[in-house]
Order: structure tokens, then C-alpha cells, then sequence
């Protein structure tokens, strides 16, 4: 072989060679997702998961509890362990009455002067399950809508052209809703701040925010619907 | 002989070594190219059994078949037509008669030395 024909050679094997390597490079990579956070990031990751361990942990340490006390008690504190945990989990679901502090929203109709023949304005069911779940974002722990209150089942639907809240109508406006919050005020910020407004003023409404110190939730007191719930394999 | 060799071995290192990754709109292209260039190796060993080796016609055919090849996946792209399985294919037919040939060519020569040493 001559000389140059084994330089020339030598060329294109060393560009097969760095296309094959960059080739098989490309397609063992591909599904590698790459972490990119930096040390900030992964503290704060660190933490909500820690304090997601912690939550835990205090869950688990009730029910042994609870548990502990079955064991323990006469058959008669037992019934009453019973009917304590009954009643916690249907207060926890929106079976009972529910007082606390909390926020109260009322969304009222707003006029124009001078625009002739406007139309009385209307919670509509996307507008209002927007709301509800930015309020579900910012930390709303029970929510009350009129008289309604909602549960996890609670569907907000358009029936015949109006907002049905438990397969009951909102009514007209002005309507109340009420928040119960761990730190009111906070929420009470965050919905000012909120983009929802805005959208309520476009649909001729306002919602103006209360912060009280004592609200009552009214019960759900219609029977939950659970035959498509299955009991959790355990 | 070992010059070609130790070049692969440079190329592969540096491929990996450099970490490139090529983004996957232009995968398409990198693997046809690829191809080409198994295609045209096996053709440059084959001619040089059959004695018809030329550099010239190796290298030209080696660039030429992946710009083709390249021009191809690109005009694919552009029409909407997968038309990059196209060049795979006759890249594909194309190595495995190569590689039957000197096959061929090979158990042919080893025979035949038998034979003549019969």
C-alpha cells in the first residue's frame, strides 16, 4: 500500500471512529435525564421531604396510638375510641360542622353606569372551579359555597345553564364563600394577588375578601356516594 | 495496517472523550452517515481483494455516499416522507452483499491455496 493511501485510510477511520463514538453516545444518552439542580435546590428538596418524613411519622405515631387503645380498653372505651375516630374522619371529610378562622369571599355583581340592558352576571362552573382550586393551592383546608359545603365528591356542574354545587344550585348573586385556612391572612394575600380576580371582573363581578376570626362551615348532609370507592389493599 | 487501526481507536476516543451529543432532529442524519461510511469500508475492503482498489474512488465514494445519504434524510425531512429508510436500505442491502462477497472472496483464496498446496 502506498504511503499516501495509508494516510488517506487512516483519515477516514478516524472519522468513522468519532461519528460511531458520538453515535453511540447520542442514543445511550438519550433517556439519562440530567440533574441539574444546584445546592440550593437540593437543600430545599431535602427539606420538604424531610418534613414530608416527619408528617408521617406523626401520622403513623396516631394511629398506634389508636390502636394501642383498642388493645387496652374495656369494651366500652373501646366503643368510644370508636366513635371518637368516627367523628374525627367525618369531620375530617365535611360530615360535621366546622368552625375556625378563615377568609370569607363574597362575590358581588358589578354595574357599569351607563351601559344599557347589561345582564345580571353569573358564576359560571369553570370560573368557580378556578377558584376553587386556586383557594385549594393557597392553603384553603374546608370550603363552604352558600350552604354547600364541599367534600372531596363535591361536583361543581352546569345544569341547564346554571352553576349546580352538590347537585343543588349557587343561586343569584351576591355569593358567600367561605375558607377555612390555616393562616388566613396569608391566603387572603395571595388570592388578592391572584389572576382569578381579574377574570371575575371581566365577567362583571368582584370578589371582596374578609378575614374572620370565627366562621362556621355547614355539613354535608346529603350520603356520600362510594360504591365505586375499593377498600385499599393492606 | 496498524496505522487505519490506531486512527479508529484515536477517533472513537476523541468521540467519546469530547462528550458531543447530537440533538435528535439531527440523529437521523448521524446515523445514515454511519451507515455510509460501513458501506463504503466494506466496499474499499471488497476492491481491495478484487484487486481494484482505488483511493481515490475509495474517498470520493466515502464523502459522496454520506453527503448523498444526508441529502436524502434532508429532502425526507422537508417532505414529510421517512425517506432516510430509503438510503438505510440500500446502505443495508449494499453491506450485506459486500460483506458476501469477500466473504467469498476469502474462503475462495484459502481454498485455493489448499488446493495448491495438494
Amino acid at each position: 500500500m502506498k504511503r499516501r493511501t495509508q494516510w488517506l485510510l487512516s483519515t477516514v477511520f478516524l472519522l468513522i471512529g468519532f461519528m460511531v463514538a458520538v453515535q453511540f453516545q447520542t442514543t445511550s444518552h438519550e433517556t439519562e435525564m440530567r440533574d441539574t439542580r444546584d445546592v440550593w435546590e437540593v437543600r430545599e428538596d431535602l427539606k420538604t421531604q424531610q418534613e414530608h418524613q416527619q408528617d408521617l411519622l406523626e401520622k403513623i405515631a396516631g394511629a398506634d396510638q389508636t390502636i394501642e387503645n383498642y388493645e387496652k380498653q374495656t369494651s366500652r372505651e373501646q366503643v368510644e375510641t370508636l366513635k371518637d375516630s368516627i367523628e374525627y374522619l367525618e369531620k375530617k371529610i365535611g360530615l360535621q360542622k366546622k368552625k375556625g378562622a378563615g377568609v370569607e369571599l363574597t362575590i358581588r355583581p358589578i354595574f357599569e353606569e351607563g351601559v344599557a340592558g347589561q345582564e345580571y352576571p353569573s358564576v359560571s362552573p369553570h370560573l368557580l372551579s378556578r377558584l376553587l382550586n386556586e383557594l385549594n393551592t393557597y392553603g384553603a383546608e374546608d370550603i363552604s359555597i352558600g350552604n354547600e359545603r364541599l367534600t372531596n365528591l363535591s361536583p361543581v356542574r352546569d345544569v341547564n345553564g346554571s352553576t349546580y354545587v352538590n347537585n343543588r344550585p349557587i343561586g343569584s348573586l351576591p355569593l358567600t364563600i367561605r375558607v377555612l385556612a390555616e393562616d388566613p391572612e396569608k391566603l387572603q394575600d395571595r388570592m388578592k394577588a391572584s389572576p382569578t380576580q381579574d377574570i371575575f371582573n371581566i365577567d362583571n363581578m368582584e370578589i371582596v375578601f374578609e378575614v374572620k376570626e370565627q366562621l362556621v362551615l355547614p355539613k354535608y348532609d346529603d350520603p356520600l356516594h362510594l360504591e365505586i370507592l375499593e377498600e385499599a389493599g393492606g | 495496517m496498524w496505522l487505519p487501526l490506531l486512527f479508529l481507536i484515536i477517533g472513537v476516543t476523541l468521540g467519546i472523550l469530547t462528550d458531543i451529543r447530537i440533538p435528535d432532529a439531527y440523529s437521523d442524519y448521524l446515523s445514515i452517515a454511519v451507515l455510509a461510511a460501513f458501506d463504503t469500508l466494506l466496499g474499499g475492503i471488497r476492491a481491495q481483494l478484487e484487486k481494484t482498489f482505488d483511493d481515490t474512488v475509495f474517498l470520493t465514494g466515502f464523502f459522496f455516499n454520506i453527503t448523498l445519504a444526508a441529502l436524502l434524510a434532508f429532502l425526507g425531512v422537508q417532505l414529510g416522507v421517512d425517506l432516510y429508510l430509503a438510503a438505510v436500505f440500500a446502505f443495508g442491502v449494499r453491506l450485506f452483499r459486500n460483506l458476501a462477497i469477500v466473504r467469498r472472496i476469502v474462503i475462495d483464496q484459502k481454498l485455493l491455496t489448499k488446493f495448491r498446496k495438494k
